[in-house]
């Protein structure tokens, strides 16, 4: 029960908070307006509202016992139907307070009626709830108020006066007002909307070790700066391998001068080992870690020369001047490693080096994507356009009973055919190839069909009978003269079937077992499954993957929006 | 001219040579381990290319030989399969039962006499050739056996001594019993001051123990002798179950280790190396990640805990030896029926099983990992004679590990495998979700698994069944589908001729049907068609690879009975997604064009941040907020906000999302909210069309802001309200993207299928078990409920949807 009065309590002290401002409101409107009656009664309105809220805010306190420094919050646990019971309540309360209100009985009744049935809808979900089993709860606990966030609230307040002085001061100030409260919950709306992009793309920047971190996620992505260094310990090698050129470890050199390397990168060839004669090597610089070290008392910046077996490291200074060039080994958790702010890029190449050799660094799937996306294009804008020009200008037997056909099929959902459509993919030994995921695009949709239709209709039939006494077929009709007239339609229908066709992942998901084949929408997945572990290196793919989509919107943002209006809304 | 021939003729004499040269043959392998630290099989491929010249050997992963099978049997029942898969050896029965592997003695008869490389059933363990046999044909050859032991945390149990004696525990050594283990459990589980786990001491299903472990050690079996009957649900199975519940319980539940499961890392991570778990049952793949990650890792090995009275040898386990036995699994390499290149995937087969293949492969990896200074802890195999041979030359010098491997090698003889099935996968599947709903507490355990056992025994049946079942004479419907065709034609042009068309008029018409024909076509070939085939198939038992039997009405009555729990989930699942998705993503996308058509200024930049979530690729979403919604706060994006201010503020958990039933659901409407820009765009439009002279005439009425709302805002757009209601109902039904890439992996979709709908049962059954018939009945079914809902709402529409045409 105690939770309860908590739970009421900290309710009781926002109401305060709320009266108390209004009370404040409306002793700036007494303030400001013109002594009369008018005055009078605001400015006695302004003492009540304050008083009572004042009021409110200190009982409401000193039962949950936060006083002025911590502002309380509660939250009921309920179960589903318990919200919902509360909420009909609250329509019964809000209508029986009408009907009482209202001056005409012809009003009052049905307000009365409908708080009653209100009322009763609340009062079975109560039963419901009961039923559940679920305990209800009030969960109760404090916002600290620190200094900054004091001082926030405070700002806040004081330009939420200011403004509303403003605003009572004219018409125009009224409409800034206005202006400023959307902005400021555009921006908010703004910052939820976008932040899991901005986390999207941070991660993809950040290294392995900003991942997880037990104070929350890592905002600023640190790299670990490097410098070029020749070791003769521990060289590093250039070296072809399969015809690729590659950077590689030197694994074991052999009595007769070959060596045997191990690749390094590219990162999807890592670990790969292969033998080469002294002259197809050439040792080349490694990037080794810059850190941070005390040495005689005094901060110093060095690389680290030399690994060793214990993790210890083996430390060359840099700077300051005095001590360039010395070594010393350190522990390894004396060695700060010196990483500035700064952007990974290295995800973004390493995520391509990832993929399969005979994918080309991710070039075949962009291939397969951009070759889905433009045969899916071209095969609904040429398809559909015709169709939808033959209904809706020209007459034949059947007209009417086929485009009813078309209308019905827009009903059926693709579940329904999926299963024998592959089998028919797979009686014309379609399955691995890409042709059931663009061939089906060349036999219009009936959706598309449909809008453009209503488009050809629009079109004044002056134009088409100029073009027959001209003596054109119909082909040339169509496409000297209808076509043009209907060019935004098509566009918006040729970016619906881009982001269709970019995003169809089910298609390939049954058609596609290779990844010569894969569009990028299943190789993300595929991507997804197979190095979870890596989530700088599966942020960087998701973002490459995304980004043409997003590239898209930036130059046909126009065609993106209009398209809605286009659509005509209840086309479906 | 002469010479023009003889060189054409050299030329054309040349190709073919030129094209054996040049041209090797590709076999292609999926599910081989490939990446950095697989050098073994690296080696072994190239050993096999430098013997094999004329032959290729491509590795893709694919997700081949994991828990779902879909892609595999895709590729197969599609025709184009890899040459070899490595498949898990307890799913070959399964698929081999319905064709999809080719049968290997052929090939193993003829070549044993003059090849000794050829495997034969002498040279493996008893248990692992026998996972590979299906009435009486081996249908893959083994490669490794891995049986599960007790790995525990010597440090953790030292940290812990005092109170584990107290508690009468010896913390020298770790639980032999059941119920040891629970006692060992609940000393060593800790928590922090909220109650959240800081370590769990065994959570029962942690590594790979499942509950064919703890069954097999309270000796159940699965299936009869026979293979007929299904025997999940006995009474050794179900204690076998409560001992996990029971493991559960002392954690605080089944979520809330799912929850603390959800943040562990791997590699130098692992929850077992940094003491998270003190104790887990695992398989011997996790030695070479302890000897490359955590190499002084101070742990001990034992057979794990068996039951109480199976320990103490009274009851039921007087005079049962062994006391100890594990589980033993592993994997085989196996050839899908249709493979392009049988012979090189049998010579590559032949090869890689072999002695000297598997000690080349060790060889390798123990010169890979010696370079990088690990210990080198081999896998074992289901060869005989390589383990003899590896344990001889790859012996461990930790003897931490050198005692781990001696002890899987050892228990190894004492492993049950699963029984060879027809129905292994659903037994599979059907088991997981057992274990799921009783840990769970949804279900006592007997009645968790009583449920299951209906099911596999009604896969059994349907399966044993098929070919008592009437064949069925596709010609009929075939013929009968032409007769309608042509009847319909001849109709037509009957008609057509009574129209008495003039010349321009059957001109005008010829090429109306020539431009409509693209559609109609389309419409006969990929609607129409399909349409009729699968209304067809829904009368059907039929898997592709063997011929459709005629079942009747059957697959619907299983929708409305057998089916009807998981349709009943399924289609509560998507109206719980819809009923709650579409107001919110309604009310938050208006919410968001309201404020955005008051014409402040850089109105097009706060679109366009709004809209761009709302265009991004579902699969490339799915996986972004797969990770946003990570449970474990140092990770996730959402719970580490909610750690800082909802925690902060009134102390309550960020929830578990995606990893636990209750929240999976939410996590995927929260998800759809981030695309509420979509919604937005359609009201922007919608707002503008709102004519001003309305506004204007509630002006001088007196009538305020809120109340023109009300009255006139939301009637006007009461038409797109409709649309988004309608639209969104009928795209939550046919969800799918998302919930495929955000499910997890095995049979389940999402924690105890919280997140099946219907299309993914449909996908499932349909791609993954070939069901095509109950596939088909199930596709109609979908179909009805979007008719029906669509048409419901069409009904109910002229109450409340203003159009302004009417007026």
């Amino acid at each position: 029960m105690g939770e309860w009065v908590q739970g009421g309590a900290a309710l009781l002290y926002w109401v305060g908070i709320v009266v108390a401002f209004r009370g404040l409101w409306l002793a700036f409107q007494a303030w400001l307006g013109a002594p009369g009656v008018d005055r009078s009664i605001r400015a006695r309105g302004a003492a009540v509202s304050c008083s009572a809220g004042v009021l409110c805010v200190l009982v409401g306190s000193s039962v949950t016992r936060t006083w002025g420094l911590d502002l309380p919050v509660a939250w009921p646990v309920l179960p589903l139907p318990a919200w919902l019971a509360a909420g009909c309540l609250l329509v019964a309360v809000v209508a029986l307070g009408r009907g009482l209100l209202s001056a005409l009985p012809t009003e009052r009744t049905p307000r009365l009626v409908s708080a009653a049935g209100w009322a009763g809808v609340g009062a079975l979900c109560l039963v419901w709830a009961q039923q559940q089993n679920e305990p209800f709860k009030v969960l109760t606990g404090k916002i600290a108020l620190t200094p900054g966030a004091a001082v926030a609230a405070l700002a806040i307040a004081v330009v939420a006066i200011l403004t509303m002085i403003a605003a009572a001061r004219s018409a125009s100030a009224h409409a800034r007002s206005k202006t400023f409260v959307t902005h400021l919950a555009l921006l908010a709306g703004c910052f939820v909307f976008g932040i899991p992009f901005v986390w999207l793309l941070l991660t993809s920047f950040k290294e392995d070790r900003d991942m997880a971190s037990p104070e929350g996620i890592v905002w600023v992505p640190r790299v670990q700066q490097t410098v070029p260094f020749i070791s003769d310990k521990n060289p590093y090698f250039e070296a072809v391998y399969n015809g690729q050129r590659v950077e590689a470890n030197l694994e074991q050199r052999k009595a007769d001068g070959t060596m045997i390397l191990a690749v390094v990168r590219p990162v999807g060839l890592s670990g790969y080992t292969f033998e080469v004669e002294p002259g197809q090597a050439k040792q080349i610089p490694r990037e080794v870690p810059l850190v941070d070290v005390t040495m005689d008392g005094q901060k110093v910046r060095g690389k680290v020369v030399e690994e060793l077996e214990d993790g210890g490291r083996r430390v060359r200074a840099i700077e300051p001047a005095p001590f360039a060039g010395r070594e010393q080994v350190f522990p390894a958790d004396q060695v700060e490693p010196y990483r500035p702010v700064s952007l990974r890029w290295k995800n973004y190449t390493e995520a391509l080096e990832f993929l399969p050799p005979e994918t080309q660094f991710g070039l075949v799937y962009l291939r397969n994507t951009v070759f889905l996306v433009v045969m899916n294009v071209i095969g609904t804008l040429l398809s559909c356009a015709l169709v939808a020009y033959a209904f809706a200008r020209l007459k034949f037997p059947g007209k009417d009973a086929l485009f009813n056909v078309l209308l019905a099929t827009m009903m059926l959902p693709g579940a329904v055919t999926i299963l024998p459509q592959f089998l028919i993919f797979k009686n014309l030994g379609w399955v691995n190839t890409l042709q059931p995921l663009w061939v089906p695009a060349f036999f219009a949709g009936a959706f598309n069909v449909f809008m453009l239709r209503q488009f050809f209709k629009q079109i004044p039939f002056e134009l088409e009978d100029a073009a027959k006494i001209d003596g054109c077929s119909y082909l040339r009709t169509f496409w000297s003269v209808m076509v043009p007239q209907i060019k935004p339609a098509l566009v918006v229908i040729a970016i619906w079937t881009f982001i269709g066709a970019w995003n169809n992942f089910m298609g390939p998901l049954i058609y596609v077992n290779t990844p010569e084949l894969m569009p990028i929408a299943y190789a993300v997945q595929m991507f997804n499954g197979e190095r979870f572990g890596e989530p700088g290196l599966l942020m960087a793919f998701v973002t490459m993957g995304m980004l043409p989509v997003l590239a898209l919107f930036a130059f046909a943002q126009r065609y993106f929006i209009e398209g809605v209006a286009l659509s005509g809304l209840g086309g479906r | 001219m002469l010479r023009t021939k003889l060189s054409l003729a050299l030329l054309v004499a040349l190709i073919p040579s030129l094209g054996l040269a040049t041209e090797r043959q590709v076999v292609t392998v999926w599910g081989l381990s490939a990446g950095p630290d697989a050098k073994g099989t690296e080696a072994v491929v190239r050993e096999f290319e430098r013997r094999n010249p004329d032959l290729k050997v491509r590795a893709l992963r694919m997700g081949a030989g994991e828990m779902n099978p879909q892609k595999l049997m895709t590729s197969i029942v599609g025709g184009a399969p890899p040459d070899i898969i490595n498949q898990d050896r307890f799913s070959l029965s399964d698929w081999a039962s319905r064709g999809a592997f080719r049968p290997l003695d052929d090939l193993v008869e003829r070549d044993r006499d003059t090849d000794p490389t050829t495997p034969t059933p002498d040279q493996y363990y008893e248990a692992a050739w026998k996972e590979t046999q299906f009435e009486g044909k081996t249908y893959g050859i083994p490669t490794g056996a891995d049986d599960r032991i007790l790995y525990w945390n010597r440090t953790v149990f030292q940290e812990s001594a005092a109170e584990l004696r107290a508690a009468g525990l010896d913390p020298g050594r770790p639980p032999r019993t059941w119920s040891e283990t629970l006692a060992y459990s609940r000393v060593l589980t800790k928590r922090d001051a909220q109650g959240n786990l800081v370590r769990a001491g065994f959570i029962p299903n942690f590594g790979n123990s499942w509950l064919y472990l703890f069954a097999f050690q309270n000796e159940a079996s699965f299936m009869s002798a026979d293979g007929r009957r299904c025997t999940l649900s006995s009474k050794e199975a179900e204690e076998a179950l409560q001992f996990m519940v029971d493991g559960y319980k002392l954690l605080g539940g089944y979520d809330a280790a799912q929850k603390f499961s959800s943040g562990f890392l791997g590699n130098e991570n692992d929850p077992f190396v940094i003491g998270k778990i003190a104790m887990k049952i695992d398989g011997d793949w996790i030695l070479s990640t302890l000897s490359r990650y955590a190499p002084n890792l101070d742990f001990g090995v034992a057979p794990p805990p068996v039951p109480d009275d199976r320990y103490a040898r009274q009851g039921r386990f007087a005079g049962v030896e062994p006391t100890f036995v594990t589980w033993i699994g592993g994997f085989s390499y196996a050839i899908p029926e249709g493979a392009k290149n049988v012979e090189g995937a049998w010579r590559f087969i032949k090869f890689a099983t072999s002695l000297e293949a598997r000690m080349i492969d060790n060889q390798a990896q123990a010169e890979w990992d010696r370079i990088r200074g690990r210990e080198f802890v081999p896998r074992i195999s289901a060869h005989i004679a390589t383990n003899e041979t590896m344990l001889k030359e790859f012996r461990p010098r930790n003897p931490n590990y050198r005692a781990a491997l001696a002890m899987h090698v050892e228990l190894a003889s004492a492993g049950r495998i699963r029984p060879p099935s027809v129905v292994g996968q659903v037994l599979w599947d059907e088991h997981v979700k057992a274990i799921e709903s009783a840990c769970r507490l949804e279900a006592s355990p007997a009645d968790a698994l009583r449920k299951g056992q209906a099911v596999v025994q009604r896969e059994l049946d349907a399966h044993y069944r098929y070919e008592t079942l009437p064949r069925f004479d596709f010609r009929g419907p075939v013929i009968g589908a032409a007769v309608v065709i042509v009847g319909l034609l001849g109709a037509f042009l009957l008609y057509v001729r009574r129209l008495n068309l003039g010349r321009l008029a059957r001109e005008e018409a010829k090429w109306a049907f020539i431009l409509v024909s693209p559609w109609l076509i389309g419409f006969l070939v990929f609607t129409a068609g399909p349409m009729v085939a699968s209304l067809i198939f829904s009368f059907t038992q039929y898997n592709v690879l063997s011929e459709p039997r005629w079942v009747g009405v059957e697959n619907y009555a299983a929708l409305f009975t057998t089916e009807r729990e998981n349709l009943l989930k399924a289609f509560g699942n998507v109206f719980y997604l819809a009923g709650l998705g579409v107001p919110l993503g309604i009310v938050s996308s208006l919410g968001i064009a309201l404020l955005l058509n008051t014409a402040v200024a850089g109105i097009k930049t706060y679109r366009t941040v709004f809209y761009l979530p709302s265009i991004v690729p579902v699969v490339a979403g799915a996986v972004l907020w797969g990770w946003v919604l990570t449970p474990d706060a140092s990770k996730g994006l959402v719970n580490s906000a909610w750690m800082a201010t909802v925690t902060q503020w009134l102390g309550v958990q960020p929830p578990g999302w995606l990893t636990v039933a209750d929240w999976a659901k939410p996590a995927l409407i929260v998800m759809g909210l981030w695309g509420a820009g979509g919604g937005m765009i359609l009201w922007l439009a919608g707002l503008k069309g709102v004519p001003a002279t309305l506004y204007e005439a509630a002006n001088i009425d007196g009538a305020n802001g809120n109340r023109q709302f009300w009255s006139i805002t939301l009637p006007m757009l009461s038409p797109i309200v409709f649309f988004n209601v309608v639209t969104g109902f009928i795209g939550a039904i046919q969800e799918f993207d998302r919930v495929w890439v955000l499910r997890g992996g095995g049979g389940t979709a999402g924690p105890s299928d919280s997140l099946l709908v219907p299309v993914v049962h449909l996908f499932v059954n349909g791609f993954t078990y070939f069901k095509l018939g109950f596939a088909s009945a199930l596709a109609w079914l979908v179909f009805s409920v979007i008719l029906g809902l669509t048409f419901l709402q069409f009904k109910i529409a002229p109450r409340w949807v203003h159009y302004e045409a009417d007026k």
